[in-house]
């Protein structure tokens, strides 16, 4: 079987940045090949050299074994291949509605016209999308835009597709159905694909993957030879003195980060014996104590990975940062929020929503794009008037006193909302003096700001130079300068390396847990989530689901029950087999089949039978409590909420 | 090269410029807009220009002189002024342009056939105005010396008028305009601004065309498919080019009704020309369009490449023919040189094929260079 | 109040700083008040300058030759002579002359005989301003030649010793005594410059601000919209200030020779209130662009009309009537009545109260809309 794509050792530069440091890889036919990484670590600029669009400095490159080194060697591959570049539908023309924009990706590949039209239905049926192919792009949800970025990339029957991170952005429930709709796309049209993603969570439904960090290939294989090539153990620790445990195991590991009311201990390159009893020494000290051991994931495969080149950036600082402020009361409700709705013209965006948050409280409003999150933010934040029912933020109230919420509160955006041509010191100094923090306190605050997100050696480095990682923990810092108590966090993590993201929440663990202040945050990483006291899920302006991540994992484990993952020699084989034997919740991750059971024990027997039969071989099996991915498709789907599209008017969305 | 490709890419951009709203009223309303302003702005007609008069005779002869002027139809007659400083002071608010001054004792020198001194006071704020004011004045002033003299003479020394005035002016200048009979202004700004108009338009909405698809990312579906380069820039810009040359009908429509300018010259051949001059201007919007990479620097380029030469360099507003050698040079190395000769020769000089096939040739010329040069320097393979 | 303003000052600084690093602006705002101004000063002269003329002289004789000798420089340059109309008519049409002088057969025998005979002016004009200008000076030339003839014909030596009633018209212009085109037009760019920059400089600020998505974090700030938009009005007056006192100084007072007549101070003020009023444009800009793209092309839309209803380029008593009453709609006829007033005619506050009032109010109309419009958005 020849290779479909050869790398070898390829540079690529912009300018005098190295955006890829001599990668190497090959991709077999058939397979989905992933590429994970943060967001500048060289995985877009890889995906355009392969679908010969981006030149490159040296090396090799071999696509369905032609040598592609100029333009016009690039241009014998480009029929056989389909290319999506980064960006939910950036690539598509909003005007245009589905069809048109189908059509036009299908006549520029030259698909003869009942051929077009014929593939064209199919696709749309298998997407769902045949309902409203008159519907102008522009007014797609962000999980339909990714299902039409898909079509136009599929409609000419490409031999090779490569998507550049499809999913970043969708809804889990959109996701799910993407990586079925892919893996049937492979197995039925012989395709092979080429898939990047910076959801560290996504990696087990690749056959093979690179791990992608600053131009360099970290690692490469499949995910389960990954994670076995890192020895690490994971505990998770429970005690009723949380911050003493915190102390005490900080002496001795590195990787301590508190997840919502348990600890996460991380070690790496030690025997499951050893950590077991150094573990235990230490928590002989701390009273009412119990941990349970795991091996690690992905996540903290790609951690270890990167331990050794970044002992000195391993954070620290936070815990020792802000200093306790004295006791703060556990009780006091510093936001609330009572049947808030908001309309615009006919359309309602928030539809009574009611939670609270208390003081030392990290809530996460997780949710799709358009799922009405931003419209709760901006109503919180004093930005929109609700149309209807109240709501508080650190006593200010949401209907009569909109600016004083604003002095109350800290902000960070998405964007990071910080002035790229600015340097470090004079953002921090510009938010200081917007938020009116007195001038002898600010230059004290701006040193704190420094150090909680060490950031002293780049005091006068403008903004557009430094890193995503740093670049939020910035953002961050300014939101922080006039000691809000009500921290507001929209997105406050895409695209940042699992590093950076392991850093931003051990401080703000340390904010909420040490300085009392109330944190909301909306996130897309379902891994995230498990950081926070208290979930809601939205969708389409409704909260679906509310609780602690343990409390709804629970719910969904009494409803589904446990997740059987079972890694065969023939997933695609083995997936039919279990589909047509009407277990209808079966999902291929990779080489894995996942398959939910109330009676585990006696549907694996069953499985393991139905499978032996066709001689399907079973290498392994493992049992999973359900993920929070699983619980948010779960009640999307027990709501039965069609995913409908973005009907919000123009006004609401621009801003 | 496949028509079915380029038919593709031309329809999906000729149904974008459609639905967004405001690019579409760019695309017909800039050149419009501009047509009126700078047809309707850049009048040169000298006409009306108010002024007031200080009269320290105030007799019959003094009121007399004045009306030769304020009868003309090129001044405006505000009335009279009680002195210098007060008419100074309507000068210096713009109120007026002009001051004539009549001195005393004007009937009585004149009478007894003594020289007598008048004066005008012109506003210089406007150059070129303050020169024909200047003009108009004398010429008014040596009309009424002349019938001074007529009527002296034949009283004084009984010689028959045609002979004084004989005398007096042997030669008189008779002047024909040619080309622009009634000498209007409408005439020669209104049809030169049709050149300038599609010099600009064009090249504009081109640049932000392609650099929009740049921008957004969608040039990358192109550069991913099979699409050649030529395909591709045929396709994109044919609904340019079909948006420029109905922006063009319409603009000659608006010299010939709004602004009443005649057409003496053959359509055929204007209609030619215009696609080629369109063409062309697309051209130079396509090449800006490769050079840059964001909406705002397109516009910036493409504004400041074109407004400055196109007004400077074509002789709109200065014959080429009296530049100095750098300055022809940089006209001759230009395009509006040529489409302005075609659409004046054209509209007023009422010229054929044999007069401007030159300039009709190195338009052409012009864009098939600009074209290839935009489509050699296209990759569809980048390097960032 | 104090930290109304201190929060204001921050902003405005900010507003600096950005855009002292964003160096294609820098270039570009320089470049408009330097080399723009500069190349409209220099470029275009509504003068004639060596103007290519053909003779067809008939005659021959001395006194066509006499005639012809007063076409020189520096407004004619005689290109030859020629023979046939052909000819001279293809010279023409090729746009290689602009004017053919054609002189009788019995030019000179006409002349000794006390009899009138007139020479045939074939002048190009497509373009009118040419035109005008040749009309006129070949008039003048042709009275002079007339009166040399005449004082021939009567054997006098001195003009003044004529007995005879006339009245000799003495012109004086002012403020611009030479006619100098250097004088007019960069004054006249650069206030369109202005205009221009006062338009998209604070659309470009909001919209990269929307761009960039720092907006959402000014807008959860303690700030009100107004806040939030006039410390950017203030850094655009700042910056025009500037490029004008470089412009005023340095392209138009030592480069041109225009003499600065009036007050720099009001001068300053007066654009300063200009700025104001323009900026308010600026906000709906702002609010219908998406991209720093389209904001620079809506405000050449918008700048458009601006110039027509100003009399920028010509008197405002040249434009048809309809126009005449559509001034007061535009800003910048005030700015340019007042502007022009204080540099070359040296006018003075009490002279020009009541248009600065009066472009105070349209303004602050116009400031008042845009704001609300911003707030509108916000929304």
């Amino acid at each position: 079987m020849s290779l479909i794509i050869e790398v070898n050792k390829l540079c690529k530069c912009y300018k005098n940045i190295e955006a890829i440091k001599s990668v190497s890889l090959s991709i077999k036919p058939g397979e989905i090949y992933g590429l994970i990484g943060p967001d500048g670590s060289g995985k877009s600029s890889l995906m355009k050299v392969i679908a010969g669009v981006l030149s490159y400095k040296s090396g090799q490159l071999n696509v369905f074994g032609q040598r592609v080194d100029s333009e016009a060697s690039a241009e014998i591959i480009k029929a056989k291949i389909g290319f999506m570049p980064q960006g939910l539908g950036l690539n598509l023309y909003p005007e245009l509605s589905i069809d048109e924009n189908i059509n036009f990706f299908a006549d520029l590949r030259d698909v003869p016209l009942a051929e077009r039209e014929e593939r064209k239905a199919l696709l749309m049926t298998m997407m769902q999308l045949t309902d409203f192919r008159h519907r102008a792009m522009k007014n797609l949800s962000g999980g339909m835009k990714q299902k039409l970025g898909l079509i136009c990339t599929l409609i000419h029957k490409p031999e090779l597709v490569i998507l550049d991170e499809p999913t970043t952005g969708v809804d889990p429930v959109s996701r799910r159905d993407f990586w079925q709709i892919l893996s049937y796309m492979v197995r039925h049209e012989k395709m092979t694909a080429l898939v990047s993603t910076s959801y560290m969570d996504e990696a087990e439904r690749f056959h093979t993957l690179s791990l992608f960090y600053q131009g360099k290939i970290l690692a490469q294989g499949e995910p389960d030879q990954i994670l076995d090539s890192i020895q690490g153990w994971v505990a998770l620790v429970h005690s009723q003195a949380l911050f003493v445990c915190v102390q005490a195991l900080s002496t001795q590991f590195t990787q301590v980060n508190i997840f919502g009311k348990a600890i996460r201990v991380v070690a790496y390159d030690i025997s499951r014996e050893d950590f077991e009893h150094q573990l235990k020494s230490i928590l002989a000290r701390c009273p009412k104590s119990h941990y349970q051991i795991e091996s690690i994931d992905l996540e903290d495969a790609f951690i270890g990975l990167l331990r050794p080149k970044n002992k000195d950036q391993t954070v620290k600082p936070a815990l020792d940062a802000t200093k306790p402020n004295s006791i703060f009361d556990t009780n006091t409700l510093m936001i609330e929020a009572q049947n808030l709705t908001r309309q615009f013209g006919t359309f309602t965006a928030v539809d009574q929503v009611s939670f609270s948050v208390q003081s030392g409280q990290i809530f996460g409003l997780l949710g799709a794009n358009g799922a009405g999150k931003s419209t709760v933010i901006k109503m919180l934040t004093g930005l929109l008037k609700p149309s209807k029912g109240k709501g508080q933020v650190s006593g200010a109230d949401l209907n009569s006193s909109g600016q004083k919420i604003k002095e109350n509160i800290g902000y960070m955006s998405q964007s990071f909302s910080l002035y790229a041509d600015l340097t470090v010191v004079e953002n921090l100094k510009l938010y200081g003096q917007i938020y009116a923090v007195p001038k002898k306190k600010l230059a004290k605050r701006i040193q704190w700001a420094l150090q909680m997100g060490t950031l002293e050696q780049e005091t006068h480095t403008l903004v557009g130079s430094l890193p995503m990682g740093l670049r939020q923990r910035l953002a961050l810092g300014c939101a922080l300068l006039h000691e809000p108590k009500v921290l507001f966090l929209d997105e406050p993590t895409s695209g940042i390396d699992p590093i950076g993201r392991q850093q931003f929440w051990t401080i703000l663990v340390t904010l909420a847990k040490q300085s009392g202040v109330a944190i909301l945050i909306t996130t897309h990483y379902m891994s995230e989530a498990e950081h926070c006291d208290q979930l809601a899920l939205m969708q389409a302006g409704k909260v679906i689901a509310q609780g602690s991540p343990t409390n709804l994992r629970q719910q969904v484990s009494d409803a589904l029950g446990d997740v059987i993952s079972m890694k065969v020699n023939q997933p695609y084989a083995a997936l039919e087999l279990l589909k047509k034997a009407h277990y209808d919740k079966a999902f291929l991750f990779g080489k894995r089949v996942h398959l939910f059971s109330s009676q585990v024990a006696q549907t694996q027997k069953k499985v393991l039978a139905l499978l032996h039969q066709q001689a399907i071989e079973v290498l392994d099996v493992q049992h999973l409590p359900p993920t929070l991915e699983d619980v948010f498709v779960h009640f999307l789907e027990s709501n039965k909420i069609q995913p409908t599209a973005n009907l919000k008017p123009k006004e609401s969305s621009s801003l | 090269m496949k028509w079915s490709r380029i038919k593709t890419i031309s329809t999906k951009e000729w149904l974008e410029i459609w639905r967004d709203k405001l690019y579409l009223a760019m695309a017909f309303l800039i050149p419009v807009i501009m047509m009126v302003v700078l047809g309707f702005g850049m009048s040169m007609d000298v006409e009306k220009i108010p002024f007031v008069a200080i009269d320290y005779d105030k007799t019959e002869q003094s009121r007399d002189y004045l009306h030769n002027f304020s009868d003309s139809r090129y001044f405006d007659y505000q009335g009279m002024a009680a002195n210098e400083k007060q008419a100074e002071s309507m000068m210096d608010q713009n109120k007026i342009r002009f001051i004539l001054i009549i001195p005393p004792g004007f009937q009585e020198k004149l009478q007894a056939g003594k020289k007598v001194q008048s004066q005008s006071l012109i506003d210089g704020l406007f150059t070129y105005q303050s020169k024909v004011v200047k003009g108009y004045v004398l010429a008014i002033n040596a009309n009424y010396n002349q019938q001074l003299l007529q009527n002296w003479f034949a009283k004084k020394q009984g010689m028959k008028p045609s002979d004084i005035s004989a005398m007096l002016s042997p030669v008189s200048l008779e002047t024909r305009y040619l080309y622009n009979e009634q000498m209007s202004s409408l005439w020669s700004t209104g049809s030169g601004m049709i050149m300038l108009v599609m010099l600009m338009a064009p090249a504009l909405l081109t640049a932000l065309g392609v650099v929009r698809e740049k921008e957004s990312g969608s040039i990358f579906n192109i550069y991913a498919s099979t699409v050649t380069r030529t395909e591709f820039i045929l396709g994109k810009l044919l609904p340019y080019i079909a948006i420029s040359f109905l922006n063009l009908l319409v603009l000659t429509w608006m010299a010939l009704v709004l602004f009443g300018v005649p057409f003496k010259g053959d359509p055929v051949l204007y209609l030619v020309a215009s696609v080629l001059f369109v063409s062309c201007a697309t051209g130079i919007g396509l090449f800006v369009s490769i050079l840059v990479k964001t909406q705002a620097s397109a516009a910036l380029i493409t504004l400041l490449g074109t407004m400055i030469p196109g007004m400077m360099f074509s002789g709109l507003l200065m014959p080429v023919s009296s530049m100095d050698t750098p300055a022809k040079i940089e006209a001759h190395l230009l395009p509006g040189m040529y489409e302005l000769n075609i659409v004046w020769g054209s509209f007023l000089k009422g010229q054929g094929w044999s007069d401007l096939w030159g300039n009709m040739a190195i338009l052409a010329l012009y864009s098939m260079v600009l074209w290839g040069l935009a489509i050699w320097k296209f990759k569809k393979r980048v390097a960032s | 109040m104090r930290l109304w303003w201190l929060r204001v000052f921050a902003l405005t600084q900010k507003e600096l700083l950005q855009f002292s690093r964003d160096m294609i602006l820098v270039v570009a705002v320089a470049w408009f008040f330097i080399g723009e101004v500069y190349v409209a000063g220099s470029g275009v002269k509504m003068e004639l300058i060596n103007a290519p003329v053909v003779i067809m002289d008939h005659d021959r004789s001395e006194a066509s030759r006499d005639w012809a000798s007063q076409l020189k420089a520096p407004y004619y340059k005689v290109l030859g002579y020629v023979n046939s109309q052909q000819e001279a008519y293809d010279l023409l049409d090729k746009g290689e002359v602009i004017a053919i002088f054609d002189i009788p057969a019995d030019f000179e025998k006409r002349l000794l005989l006390g009899q009138k005979t007139s020479i045939q002016l074939e002048l190009d004009a497509s373009n009118i301003i040419i035109g005008n200008l040749a009309n006129s000076y070949s008039s003048l030339m042709n009275a002079e030649f007339n009166q040399k003839w005449m004082l021939k014909t009567m054997k006098i030596v001195d003009a003044e010793t004529i007995q005879a009633p006339m009245v000799e018209l003495r012109q004086k212009i002012y403020y611009n005594p030479e006619g100098k085109a250097t004088w007019f037009m960069p004054i006249s760019e650069m206030m369109t410059v202005i205009t221009l920059l006062a338009l998209f400089l604070p659309a470009a600020m909001i919209v990269r601000e929307k761009e960039r998505g720092t907006i959402e974090q000014l807008t959860v700030a303690p700030l009100t919209p107004f806040q939030i938009l006039f410390p950017k009005i203030l850094a655009v007056e700042i910056i025009i200030l500037l490029g004008v006192a470089v412009s005023v100084l340095g392209v138009v007072g030592a480069v041109f020779q225009v003499p600065f007549r009036g007050s720099l101070i009001l001068f300053f003020f007066v654009t300063m209130v200009y700025i104001y009023a323009v900026s308010g444009l600026g906000l709906f800009i702002a609010s219908v662009s998406r991209n720093l793209g389209q904001a620079l092309m809506v405000s050449f839309m918008v700048l458009m009309p601006m110039m027509l209803l100003s009399g920028a380029w010509t008197p405002k008593e040249a434009m048809p009537e309809f126009q005449q009453y559509l001034v007061v709609l535009s800003p910048l006829s005030y700015y340019i009545d007042m502007g022009y007033s204080i540099i070359l005619k040296g006018a003075t506050i009490q002279l020009i109260w009541w248009p600065l009032l009066q472009l105070f109010a349209l303004g602050s109309i116009l400031f008042w809309l845009g704001l609300i419009q911003f707030n509108r958005q916000l929304k």
